[in-house]
């Protein structure tokens, strides 16, 4: 605790564990954090022409630093739910956007509709079946490996 | 409606916009039906709010744009919750990878054709192709086969909005099992929309949506060339 140690070094220290606390305790902070690595991602893919949204490269980039131990999950989990339960919010403006679209309006506005719900509904059902029809495939398989 | 500054117009519409979402989420909880959804709710009051204000759409665009660059910290935000429920997907990925394959082909095929019955541009058509991935992917996929990048984000977001309503409805009638399934159907039909609905229903569903989200994406970027060579 009073050992000797360089000014700017101890500084440092103390202001990383101030940050480290400070973190933990405001979900503003956390949700700061996670914006820095998208804009990080967006960097990227400014930079290198990467054919992928930044939001994506941020999220690689997070869940390197997780898998390594670099962050903690605890650390920044407040402001990342906070950020997902709230995305529908996010969607509005966009919403509304597409209000502004008259062209749609009318007949052909009424198939294009069609062909999204249709599709929507046939997205949905054929990935959730195959999807439940091999969990439960291999659910049966290991059943059997188990009892034999 | 006088006229505002930039700043003024943005704390406004801002203040409008979260108003409304705040009022649309506690009819959601009160309330749980499809029609309730804040997704429908909120551009719904919020349009009544501008229509009677006599407000352009542009105006409410500009000031509100900086709530959608929030998606891109909330796509961010999914390492964590994919992060934790890694052991569940260590042990599923091939099953949610065949889900994201089958899913991709259903969504690219089915538009495909009833577009075509329907007699739509082929303009049309190929922008509808790759409306099932979020915004991003399906505008660089769009452009990659051919269709309008800016018509296809249009069509991403109604399909959000429609995802997010069918997809509780189907939930309903399909006997799933696993929440592996659940996920599956909300990340691969209905992108980030369906993302946040999963995790309405449950930390496992939401995680697995957030996943399969991300593999529909690049999936799709990555079988754009192949796709655009069998269109040819």
């Amino acid at each position: 605790m009073f050992t000797k140690m360089p000014d700017p070094a101890r500084a440092f220290r103390r202001s990383s564990v101030l940050f480290r606390t400070a973190l933990h305790h405001s979900g503003l902070l956390q949700i700061a954090v996670l914006a820095l690595f998208w804009m990080l991602g967006e960097a990227v893919v400014r930079l290198a022409h990467v054919p992928l949204p930044g939001g994506i490269i941020g999220m690689a980039v997070v869940l390197a630093l997780l898998a390594s131990g670099w962050i903690r999950p605890i650390a920044v989990r407040r402001g990342a739910s906070w950020l997902i339960a709230e995305m529908l919010l996010f969607f509005v403006p966009a919403v509304m956007a597409v209000l502004d679209h008259h062209e749609f309006v009318g007949l052909l506005g009424l198939k294009i509709v069609a062909v999204i719900l249709v599709g929507t509904v046939l997205v949905m059902g054929g990935t959730a079946l195959t999807v439940d029809l091999c969990y439960r495939w291999r659910a049966r398989r290991e059943a059997r490996h188990a009892g034999a | 409606m006088p006229a505002l500054d930039a700043v003024e117009a943005t704390l406004f519409w801002s203040a409008v916009t979260i108003g409304c979402y705040l009022v649309a989420r506690f009819i959601a909880r009160r309330w749980r039906f499809w029609w309730t959804s804040p997704l429908l709710l909120t551009p719904v009051m919020v349009g009544l709010v501008a229509v009677s204000l006599n407000a352009g759409y542009a105006e409410y665009i500009r000031s509100t744009h900086w709530l959608v660059l929030m998606l891109g910290p909330a796509t961010v935000a999914f390492a964590i919750p994919i992060y934790e429920q890694r052991a569940v997907i260590r042990r599923h990925w091939p099953v949610l990878l065949l889900g994201v394959l089958v899913g991709s082909s259903i969504a690219m095929v089915a538009a495909f054709f009833m577009a075509s019955w329907l007699g739509l541009s082929s303009t049309v058509q190929l922008s509808l192709m790759p409306r099932s991935t979020s915004t991003p992917f399906a505008m660089a996929v769009s452009d990659d086969i051919g269709g309008l990048p800016d018509l296809t984000a249009v069509f991403v977001i109604l399909t959000g909005v429609c995802g997010a309503a069918l997809g509780e409805l189907l939930l309903k009638v399909m006997p799933l099992r696993s929440s592996l399934a659940r996920g599956a159907l909300f990340g691969m039909g209905a992108h980030g929309a369906g993302v946040a609905k999963a995790h309405q229903i449950g930390g496992e569903e939401g995680s697995i949506a957030g996943l399969v989200m991300v593999l529909a994406g690049l999936f799709n970027v990555m079988m754009a060339p192949v796709v655009a060579f069998l269109l040819r």
